[in-house]
């Protein structure tokens, strides 16, 4: 059967699947579509933009490249030795350090930034050092190193142990970790390599704030210091062009290749023994990554006494409800436009779900300040102004940009449930929809509820694209910090940091244990 | 009661089934016999309807059921039990959900009087509450036959359902297969690599290499039969 028409047939037989992909295809999609039309075929001075992307901005983009490349390998190196001694080591402890060193991860990028600006302040008397290239790079390692110790432990976890003692009958266990099982997971060493490039490279919040200028501040300059939208398009073009060919060429090297898997359970582990000196490192890195910062953020937001922390609460106060509303609201709609991508591109041939996961992948790779504009450039007219003007804009952002890590959770989780389940069910009669609410969700609820907390964090911190699409006189926590932190006293701004810190770790908690107790009461079973 | 015309179906561009044409009979036990890639498994699904033909026409009592490219009748409708051989038991659900599950959504009466009926003729009476990962493997045999018999079946599809067990627990669960079809007044199509398996248990033998019927007849017409590849086949 023709691949597109089993593509309609499937949607005509599920229609709430059909209206979440119409949703994410005119609300998101279309925005984005539209912005490069305009672009490339509408705009009269595209070709004195084309001119205008001369020999420096091949270097700015360059630049950012070298930057993006650096810091991917430092964090995939570090990540990929966390992940070892985290996952497939006997270590003590090991599951405290797996959840505390991810906190860099899941925090806003500019919060950590602010920390480190702090600690260099008060420590060494000079922010210059750390407001520098050296510092966007020091900052996004230790946001990424994370990500990779998850990609690369998750894939150490999925070695089958038969594998490693067969090795360990012939050569010694130095010989078995770097002949057997880094081939094994070069994929995974891969894939993480390229999600934190992309990341970086498309990153906007560090190096804006400390004022360096790469590829994705020229882009914001372009636009709302020099109102060049079609300038600034056309450079954001190459780089979603960059991120699209690094993505074709992960795909290429490892297709299925498993990432930001969450839950995935290898058979038959084998855990190698750890010493002192492990133990020693991941003290390290934790006090480095995870406490020095912190530690920072509240001496210095501490440092006039309280004076500083009550001013910020004031600041930040009207801002709070409204954040944690449009991020929960927001993940609620990630999760299901993920679950629907997932569904799709597991269960229906490759190259009719290719459209789905190529949007989804694409408005991911964007970088935010330029989906902003797509957003603001498709929405402001006046058949939209109940988007444009009110908050819809901003949760139709989190769901364009973040959609597509959900997809890849859930689609993980399901890809992990043996097709014979559903087939099973299917042979009994039960209903597409049963079987979806009685088999498929209730299996692949920790994926749901990952992606619910992960959706809700990203959203919760993002500044790229709210930046650019928030209304004016609405109030959002990253926004109010940010646009304070360039007038303010550094006390102040590590305040309101610590501040969105505490509220982003508080509304973590509450959403595990509140996925905890969902997931017992639903009966989920957990081997 | 099945019939395959010139049946042909490949994946990724690989013919797993090669122009078949097949007829198995009614309220016999019928062994698909065969190496592993042979095509077994999805003249199976074929019958099922989890696998769509790319040409031919399937049969199931005389009525068309896959025509070529078209599924004409969807799985649930062509009253069939299917052991898969990981079993495809739902892990977050007790034996009696697994069983009662297909009955809840159809909406039938007296589940519980059914259910345990069930659960009693396989002496599954006391695991009613436990999860699958708390039965041993010849339990979770029987409860998923038990789920698939509960439906009222005509025809029962068995995927190597035996292939984890020990040769202790196979004779037992190979017993109640041979029962199953007297007592369920069942046709049953046995998929199995193990023509010792099939040599117990089947009224009919077909062996099947390539997607091709190499030979089919009784259990004394194979051991006997002079086909280079079914005697291969049968010295190990």
């Amino acid at each position: 059967m023709n691949n597109n028409i089993k593509f309609i047939n499937f949607f005509n037989g599920h229609k709430f699947f059909a209206a979440v992909y119409l949703f994410f295809f005119l609300f998101i999609i279309l925005p984005v579509f539209y912005i490069f039309a305009n672009t490339f075929l509408f705009d009269n001075s595209l070709v004195s933009n084309i001119k205008q992307l001369d020999k420096n901005t091949f270097l700015l983009l360059l630049n950012s490249s070298i930057v993006a490349f650096v810091v991917s390998l430092f964090a995939t190196f570090i990540g990929s030795v966390l992940g070892f001694l985290l996952y497939k080591t006997n270590l003590k402890y090991k599951g405290f350090f797996k959840i505390l060193f991810l906190i860099p991860l899941l925090i806003s990028p500019y919060i950590l930034a602010v920390a480190w600006k702090d600690f260099f302040s008060v420590f060494f008397q000079n922010a210059k050092i750390i407001s520098s290239y050296f510092g966007v790079v020091l900052v996004q390692v230790f946001i990424y190193t994370p990500l990779a110790m998850i990609i690369v432990g998750n894939a150490f976890t999925n070695i089958d142990a038969h594998l490693e003692e067969s090795g360990l009958l012939i050569t010694n266990v130095k010989d078995v970790i770097l002949k057997i099982e880094l081939p094994l997971i070069k994929p995974a060493i891969f894939s993480s390599f390229v999600l934190i490039f992309i990341f970086t490279i498309s990153g906007f919040s560090v190096p804006a704030f400390f004022g360096i200028r790469v590829f994705t501040t020229e882009i914001f300059t372009q636009f709302s210091a020099f109102y060049n939208h079609s300038l600034a398009i056309l450079q954001s073009f190459l780089l979603v062009a960059v991120c699209v060919f690094l993505l074709l060429t992960e795909s290429k090297y490892i297709s299925n290749a498993s990432f930001l898997s969450v839950g995935s359970k290898g058979t038959n582990k084998k855990l190698f023994p750890s010493n002192n000196t492990h133990i020693l490192f991941l003290t390290i890195w934790f006090l480095i990554s995870v406490i020095l910062p912190f530690i920072t953020l509240v001496v210095q937001s501490f440092s006039k006494g309280t004076s500083d922390i009550i001013k910020a609460f004031d600041l930040l106060e009207s801002a709070v409800g409204n954040s944690i509303g449009f991020a929960l609201l927001a993940s609620a709609l990630i999760v299901i436009v993920g679950f629907v991508a997932a569904y799709y591109s597991n269960t229906q041939t490759k190259s009719s779900s290719n459209f789905f996961d190529w949007s989804l992948l694409i408005v991911f790779t964007i970088p935010s300040i330029v989906f902003g504009i797509a957003l603001i450039k498709f929405y402001n007219r006046v058949v939209f102004n109940f988007i444009y003007s009110g908050y819809a804009i901003i949760v139709i952002a989190y769901v364009g940009k973040f959609s597509f890590i959900a997809s890849k959770i859930i689609g993980n989780a399901i890809k992990q449930i043996p097709q014979s389940l559903d087939e099973a069910a299917q042979i009994e009669g039960i209903s597409f929809y049963s079987r979806i609410k009685n088999i498929l969700l209730p299996l692949i609820l920790p994926g749901i509820f990952a992606s619910f907390i992960i959706g809700f964090i990203f959203s919760f911190g993002e500044l790229g694209t709210t930046i650019m699409v928030y209304p004016p006189g609405k109030e959002i926590m990253p926004i109010k910090v940010f646009t304070i932190m360039a007038n303010a006293p550094l006390a102040l701004t590590s305040s309101m940091t610590l501040i969105v810190l505490s509220v982003t770790i508080f509304m973590i908690a509450i959403l595990y244990s509140v996925s905890k107790i969902f997931m017992k009461n639903y009966g989920f079973y957990n081997d | 009661m099945i019939k395959f015309e010139s049946i042909s179906h490949s994946y990724k561009n690989k013919n797993v089934v090669d122009n078949l044409n097949l007829q198995i009979e009614a309220n016999k036990l019928t062994c698909l016999l065969g190496s592993s890639g042979s095509g077994k498994t999805t003249i199976l699904r074929l019958i099922a309807g989890l696998e769509i033909p790319q040409s031919g026409n399937i049969f199931i009592d005389k009525k068309l059921v896959t025509e070529n490219e078209k599924l004409i009748v969807p799985p649930n409708k062509r009253n069939i039990g299917f052991i898969f051989q990981d079993l495809a038991l739902w892990p977050h659900f007790t034996v009696y959900k697994n069983i009662a599950f297909g009955l809840t959504e159809r909406k039938e009466k007296d589940i519980d009087k059914t259910v345990f009926k069930i659960l009693e003729y396989f002496g599954l009476k006391e695991h009613a509450d436990k999860y699958p990962h708390q039965l041993s493997g010849g339990q979770k045999q029987l409860v998923a036959i038990s789920r698939s018999l509960v439906l009222k079946p005509k025809i029962l599809l068995m995927d190597e359902p035996l292939a984890n067990l020990d040769v202790k627990l196979k004779r037992k669960i190979l017993d109640h297969i041979k029962n199953l079809k007297e007592n369920f007044n069942l046709t049953i199509i046995y998929v199995t690599h193990d023509h010792k398996e099939a040599f117990t248990i089947a009224d009919k033998i077909i062996v099947i290499e390539n997607g091709k019927i190499e030979a089919d007849g009784t259990r004394e017409q194979i051991k006997n039969s002079k086909n280079e590849f079914v005697k291969y086949f049968l010295e190990y």
